[in-house]
């Protein structure tokens, strides 16, 4: 083969990429933790927003969640899978101008993010909040990024692909069906979409991305950096062979159905429930299948656990790996769901996952790479030692003191006495009861920030002592793949497979993505003919729009689940046909406010008012901040019109009428509510104008849209 | 690196120095992991094709209970206002003080601090849109609320006992003259 010619020719490994992509772990790392902590401080004292629109919870809590997954562990990622993959190949990675055009691309989307979301720009659907140019941009960096993988995946000199790879393959293939699938939106503006799917089809598609973001952003591929980071680390032999094949098609197969457990006693039906309970159930042994694999690779070498920072770093991080992935399965138990959902328990179980996996495990990754990339030692173990001592503290602490409030929380909530009346009737309570806990959380996460820094100035000390970068080289000639001695069989010939590999993987995420949302799309044909609700109006919408853009769906859900204390707290559970033309759904995931899928005529329109300006002039002792930019804002009624064409052409029936003239019907609803207000003694000549008046006019219709029949969708 | 794993790598398993041992299953993971499958398969049996209760069903049942622990504990507000004492309410200092506390943090956000009225109605005129005006009927008011006016209903939220002498302290705005009174609402009842 021509391969042959080039025998004598050696490579270098591209390490730059590498490099770079673990520096813009580092900085983004801590970015993402800082804004997390500002987040944690908001709940504690309402008042650390300090008065800014862009620093309100709302619209830093998604600030947050993207940095964390997309720059700090997206990051991660790529450095951990662009040093690992060129070694199992033995090959330099395919394109360095594509490894460019990913680093480069991936800090533009996030730079994008980050300016984004504190502005407001959101589609509201968790860990996919940016809107339609950057999903663009998105999906065509991931494109980059998989021909480079691909490519050196078909370059490679190795004739197997390691178990690392496989996890690579899975996750880059999911990623982008997810990504894909579910961000398929109709723009509206330059920054603004409305998403093709509605209510309940909605929900289910964005948590079953939302779902399998964890499973295959968080999970496959850093147990791909662990199949790879602590067999060298320790220098010991991967535990099972067996067990890697089993866990990995298990697990990647079971992992894509269990997204209906973020919806468990909601309108979803019931099928689809059940369906993600087993599903969530049966994932607990797979996923202990990789934390087995990982842990017993140390048999032998357990000394490294007490001596080795790197070993402490990677072993608890699987260790967390494993307690996450026993919750999560336990929390899919419709039970006990209904005490922990919406509650600070799901927030502690998301943390044990984040901090103490994926956190890390990049950590144990990076100071296991600094060195070897820079040729040199690391600067003091000891520091690093104590990073892991301090970082660990950080995480119990969170861990413990969210669960503490979270199941507070959460029995509060469901007490119901012998007179058949709820115990603590009053939502606020429930929340004040736990502020002191939410100040505990925020110690946690500052020493968990403490620690990275004494890592960042470990890191440097490390580079600064060391003669640079120098790429590695490719210290095998390049020969052609090896060849057996005898045939391979069963999977170990699959193994040398490429492609029939990649398209197995695609088949085995795609059944139960496919079982699971294509019955849900056809839920549109009942509801659109058996039960038809009226539509929010022009104004109802463009109020709607400021609650998406306030980020209010990270503290209140829209979703009355069918439990006798929700029913008894919030009223009559919530529907299918209710949300049926949420675009997007507001059913939200998290209650540190009330549910508010009800809420609508419960208070007069000034008790809204007030409440804006200051939630606590209201409800003593609420923790929800001030909106005051509401009272002065004005309503963008000029684009109600192409907003309300957008929906009617998604099937919202509007009459032609109402989209022709939507910002004037608009505008005529919003004087009635702004004359009201002023009858009740509101000082603003130009009320009517003001956002304040269309978000009432949305929350006063919350629940309170009649069902209407047999309606003409021609008109 | 003991000679006890060398025997069981797997030959040719060599990924970058990384090797791989041949260890079998561990047999409490595959019994965990059919033991899930198991109770996937009798568990969606049992709800999805078997006579397992719908998520409605089982809501049914539990209102059912609740509204039954409800009417059982319902208190007959007639018996209740013939048995108390007005006199005795308003001489006992520390629950009036409480009523008063109460009254600031739930009711002051509407009536204003000193009843003169402001989202709801004035509490110190002698124009009532509801209620007569009367013990009975305050009380009712603050018990019920009247939910498509905006006033919410308050039976659940503040103590049966306490109810009393939160209409008492109420009722004692009566005749009292703050400043910026709402205008009067209702009819006149003297």
């Amino acid at each position: 083969m021509s391969l042959q010619m080039d025998e004598l020719k050696t490579q270098h490994y591209d390490d730059k990429t590498v490099v770079h992509f673990l520096w813009a772990t580092l900085f983004w790392g801590v970015i993402a933790f800082v804004v997390g902590l500002l987040a944690a401080l908001q709940l504690s004292y309402w008042g650390f927003n300090l008065n800014l629109e862009w620093l309100t919870f709302g619209r830093v809590r998604p600030l947050h969640t993207n940095a964390a997954i997309f720059a700090f562990a997206g990051n991660a990622i790529f450095a951990g899978i662009y040093h690992s993959t060129q070694r199992l190949c033995r090959v330099r990675m395919f394109s360095d101008a594509l490894s460019k055009i990913h680093f480069w691309g991936w800090q533009l989307i996030i730079v994008s993010a980050a300016i984004t979301l504190p502005l407001g720009f959101s589609q509201s659907k968790e860990y996919a909040e940016l809107e339609w140019p950057i999903d663009i941009a998105i999906t065509l960096v991931w494109v980059v990024f998989a021909i480079n993988f691909f490519m050196t995946l078909k370059n490679r000199k190795e004739k197997h692909m390691y178990v690392a790879l496989w996890f690579y393959i899975a996750t880059i293939i999911t990623v982008a069906v997810l990504h894909i699938f579910n961000s398929i939106e109709i723009p509206v503006g330059y920054l603004n979409s409305y998403p093709v799917y509605a209510g309940i089809q909605d929900a289910l598609v964005q948590w079953w991305y939302g779902h399998n973001a964890v499973a295959f952003f968080l999970t496959t591929p850093f147990l791909g950096l662990m199949y790879y980071y602590i067999p060298k680390a320790a220098n010991r032999p991967v535990y099972s062979y067996k067990l890697s094949i089993i866990h990995f098609w298990a697990l990647i197969f079971i992992y894509i159905w269990a997204g209906p457990h973020h919806l468990l006693n909601t309108a979803l039906p019931d099928w689809a429930q059940t369906l993600g309970v087993v599903f969530s159930v049966m994932l607990w042994a797979p996923s202990w299948g990789g934390m087995i694999n990982g842990i017993l690779t140390l048999r032998g070498a357990w000394d490294l656990l007490r001596t080795d920072p790197i070993i402490k770093f990677l072993i608890t991080a699987v260790t967390f790996y494993g307690m996450s992935t026993f919750e999560g399965p336990l929390l899919s138990i419709k039970a006990v769901s209904s005490l922990g959902h919406y509650t600070d328990w799901i927030v502690a179980h998301v943390h044990g996952g984040t901090l103490g996996w994926n956190g890390f495990l990049v950590f144990g990754m990076i100071y296991y790479l600094v060195p070897k990339l820079y040729q040199t030692d690391l600067y003091s173990k000891k520091l690093a030692t104590l990073h892991f001592w301090i970082g660990l503290a950080g995480i119990l602490i969170y861990y413990l003191s969210m669960w503490a409030a979270g199941i507070t929380q959460g029995l509060m909530w469901r007490a119901i006495n012998e007179a058949g009346q709820l115990v603590y009737p009053d939502f606020v309570e429930t929340v004040t009861a736990i502020v002191p806990l939410y100040w505990v959380r925020a110690l946690g996460g500052t020493l968990y920030i403490i620690g990275t820094i004494i890592m960042l100035y470990n890191l440097r000390q490390t580079v600064k002592a060391s003669k640079g970068l120098r790429e590695e080289k490719v210290t095998a000639p390049l020969t052609e793949r090896k060849k057996n001695d005898h045939e391979d069989k069963g999977h170990r010939k699959l193994e040398g497979m490429m492609v029939t590999f990649s398209i197995l993987s695609f088949i085995a995420i795609a059944v139960g993505s496919a079982i699971e949302i294509i019955p849900i799309l056809t839920v549109n044909d009942y509801a659109k003919y058996e039960k038809v609700i009226e539509p929010f109006s022009p104004l109802e919408i463009a109020g709607r729009d400021i609650y998406i853009r306030e980020g209010c769906y990270t503290c209140h859900s829209q979703m009355i689940r069918k439990l006798d204390f929700d029913v008894l707290r919030f009223g009559k559970a919530s529907t299918i046909e209710e949300s049926m033309y949420d675009r997007p759904f507001q059913w939200g995931s998290k209650r540190t406010g009330p549910d508010l899928a009800r809420v609508g005529k419960k208070y007069p329109h000034l008790w809204h008012y007030k409440h804006m300006e200051n939630p606590r002039s209201t409800v003593a002792g609420s923790i929800m901040p001030n909106y005051p930019w509401l009272l002065d804002k004005k309503t963008d009624f000029y684009s109600l019109r192409r907003k309300i064409y957008v929906l009617k052409s998604l099937g919202v029936p509007y009459a032609d009428e109402v989209v022709k003239n939507a910002d004037k019907v608009a505008e005529e609803q919003a004087k009635i509510i702004a004359d009201e207000l002023r009858a009740q003694g509101v000082n603003d000549d130009k009320l009517e104008q003001k956002e304040v008046v269309a978000l009432i006019a949305y929350l006063q219709e919350l629940g309170q849209k009649p069902l209407i029949r047999n309606i003409n969708l021609e008109k | 690196m003991s000679s006890q794993d060398d025997d069981k790598l797997i030959e040719g398993h060599d990924y970058d120095g990384i090797q791989e041992l041949n260890n079998p299953l561990p047999k409490w993971w595959m019994i965990t992991f059919f033991l899930t499958i198991i109770f996937a398969i009798f568990y969606y049996a049992y709800y999805e094709i078997l006579s397992g209760p719908s998520s409605d069903q089982e809501l049914a049942t539990k209102m059912q209970k609740v509204e039954a622990a409800q009417e059982a504990a319902k208190p007959s507000l007639d018996k209740i206002v013939a048995s108390i004492n007005r006199e005795e309410l308003r001489s006992d200092a520390q629950m009036m003080k409480k009523a008063k506390k109460i009254f600031k943090r739930k009711c002051a956000a509407c009536h204003g601090r000193e009843g003169q009225g402001m989202i709801g109605p004035n509490l110190t005129d002698k124009y009532w849109m509801h209620s007569k005006g009367d013990f009975k009927g305050v009380l009712e008011a603050i018990r019920e609320g009247f939910p498509e006016k905006g006033m919410q209903a308050w039976k659940e939220i503040i103590d049966e006992n306490q109810q009393l002498y939160l209409t008492e302290f109420v009722l004692g705005f009566q005749g009292t003259n703050p400043a910026n009174p709402k205008e009067p609402q209702g009819e006149l009842i003297e």
